[in-house]
């Protein structure tokens, strides 16, 4: 699927509300914004609750584990990815109650399958962005649940 | 139970009009809009000065432009007392026809057009914000494709998925665009269960076939009182009975099922409502983006079971004359989708099916119709905006 005219993979510019996860991610510290009003994780980083709609959320670092949801093998690489082609992307739940959409790294894809246990990966795309990815926790024992 | 607002059937369509769908045609939007006024004009004896309301699906073509429905209303001539843009993508059509209704009902104009026109194959302007820079772009998902890969995967781990039933589908929709000479025409040949199953992947387990083709195009109608379309003599008359509308169903949950779409809730509505179970439905227009989203809708709006979905495809007779026609004109995926206005293809055919103008793919007697809309691809979800619609004849 090589492609002549390639971009390359594009990088986040954070704004104010996600500027710490991204401080978190380049000290390999996956972040959430926490809810201490529903004392519940939100997932993606934005400047209010989605359950209160106050701006009071507080960053919290997190184990950075949790279990494959679902996942798809991307055939037609997006800008950036066509060396990669075909490649994993996962969408992880994580054990703090988020789902994540990441890449899977470290893993054949024949042997991804849903409900294994997955970790957080970091790929350094730049001197400000350390990206987050996901592999496979071989320490742990996968049990998918219901 | 309170009443539909649109169930005294004094709300009416009188008038379909559609362009042929192209491929980088190089036309505008506005040149779209054009030709497919012209249609309305003609069929309903009516011009530019009796038109006093205009509602449009937001182009993908022209989306920078902040001031699209004046900009595009002055293009047509059209003097109106009111105007509103949608854009929740394609559900923006039954949406539209909904908000048009509200208009004339309340008083605010008389006569409305309603308007879907993009080309997005010749002109691409959008830009979303939001998750997407920072945490969707750089993860290299395959846009739309790449999300129902992800929904489907999961779907077939809850329920299993059988995709000759899905083939079936693409086969059913695929006879529809051969008999329907606005189909992009490069669509218009046979296709197999083989074919569907043997197209390349583009995100696992969604297939080059699973999907719509960003094309040109555009569609739209015109409605009013059904006591003054009774005045000027316009007796085709088609009327929406119900409608109902959902967008980001479930939201605050952050770990929801995602196999459950707002469609759970807006398909039964709109049946309660029109006093119908889904037996009742003479045929379905189903937004088609992907197969996959058919599929989940004929589940979510009762024609099958939880987890059948893909079963029921397989073993009913989809064409015009089966037991649950679908699509038949070709959805989207068979006919090209001409951007944000693809909501239209869907709604226009259940239209032109009513008014009995379906020639070689004509559903017999058809009395009603079941449309339904999805815009918008969320984070980790199904589908953002979810309506439907039952209109009769």
């Amino acid at each position: 699927m090589a492609q002549t005219d390639t971009k390359p993979r594009p990088l986040p510019k954070p704004t104010p509300a996600t500027q710490a996860f991204w401080d978190g991610a380049k000290k390999g510290k996956l972040m959430l914004q926490w809810d201490p009003t529903a004392k519940k994780y939100q997932f993606w980083p934005r400047a209010n609750s989605v359950r209160t709609g106050k701006r009071n959320l507080q960053w919290k670092p997190t184990s950075g584990k949790g279990e494959l949801y679902s996942f798809t093998v991307t055939h037609v690489p997006t800008p950036g990815f066509e060396a990669r082609a075909p490649y994993v992307i996962g969408m992880i739940e994580l054990d703090e109650g988020v789902r994540i959409i990441a890449n899977l790294v470290n893993i054949e894809i024949d042997e991804v399958e849903i409900g294994m246990r997955m970790k957080v990966a970091w790929e350094k795309l730049s001197d400000d962005i350390t990206y987050f990815a996901f592999e496979p926790d071989k320490r742990a024992k996968s049990k998918p649940k219901k | 139970m309170a009443k539909s607002f649109l169930a005294d059937k004094d709300i009416c369509i009188v008038a379909y009009g559609e362009t042929k769908i192209e491929r980088r045609g190089g036309r505008s939007a506005y040149e779209i809009a054009a030709e497919v006024a012209e249609q309305l004009y003609k069929k309903t004896k009516l011009g530019p000065s009796d038109i006093d309301g205009v509602t449009f699906t937001v182009p993908i073509s022209e989306c920078s432009n902040p001031f699209w429905s004046g900009y595009a209303t002055e293009y047509l001539g059209i003097s109106a007392k009111w105007l509103q843009t949608s854009d929740i993508g394609g559900a923006s059509a039954i949406g539209n026809v909904t908000r048009a209704a509200m208009a004339i009902k309340s008083g605010l104009c008389e006569t409305a057009m309603i308007l879907g026109v993009d080309a997005p194959s010749t002109q691409w302007r959008a830009y979303y914000g939001s998750y997407r820079n920072e945490f969707w772009d750089p993860v290299g998902v395959q846009g739309p494709p790449g999300a129902f890969g992800l929904l489907m995967n999961r779907y077939e781990h809850q329920y299993g998925l059988d995709f000759r039933g899905l083939g079936a589908l693409a086969v059913a929709q695929r006879n529809g665009a051969i008999k329907n000479p606005n189909a992009y025409e490069k669509l218009r040949h046979k296709i197999t269960i083989d074919d569907y199953i043997n197209s390349r992947q583009v995100s696992s387990p969604l297939r080059l076939l699973d999907s719509v083709m960003w094309a040109d195009g555009g569609n739209g109608l015109v409605m009013m009182k059904t006591s003054r379309a009774r005045k000027l003599g316009l007796t085709n008359r088609i009327y929406p009975i119900s409608y109902a509308e959902i967008s980001n169903f479930d939201c605050a949950n952050q770990t929801p099922d995602i196999t459950a779409t707002g469609h759970s809730v807006v398909g039964p509505k709109v049946l309660r409502d029109a006093k119908m179970k889904a037996k009742d439905i003479d045929m379905f227009h189903p937004y088609d983006d992907f197969l996959f989203a058919v599929m989940l809708k004929t589940e979510q709006c009762g024609f099958a079971k939880k987890g059948q979905g893909s079963q029921f495809l397989r073993d009913t007779d989809l064409g015009p004359k089966g037991d649950l026609p679908i699509n038949t004109g070709g959805g989207q995926i068979s006919c090209g989708q001409p951007g944000l206005a693809g909501g239209g293809i869907n709604l226009v055919e259940a239209v032109r099916q009513l008014m009995g103008e379906g020639k070689g793919r004509q559903v017999p007697n058809a009395r009603n119709a079941m449309v339904t809309g999805i815009g918008v691809i969320p984070y980790g979800r199904n589908w953002g905006s979810a309506n439907a619609m039952v209109l009769v004849n």
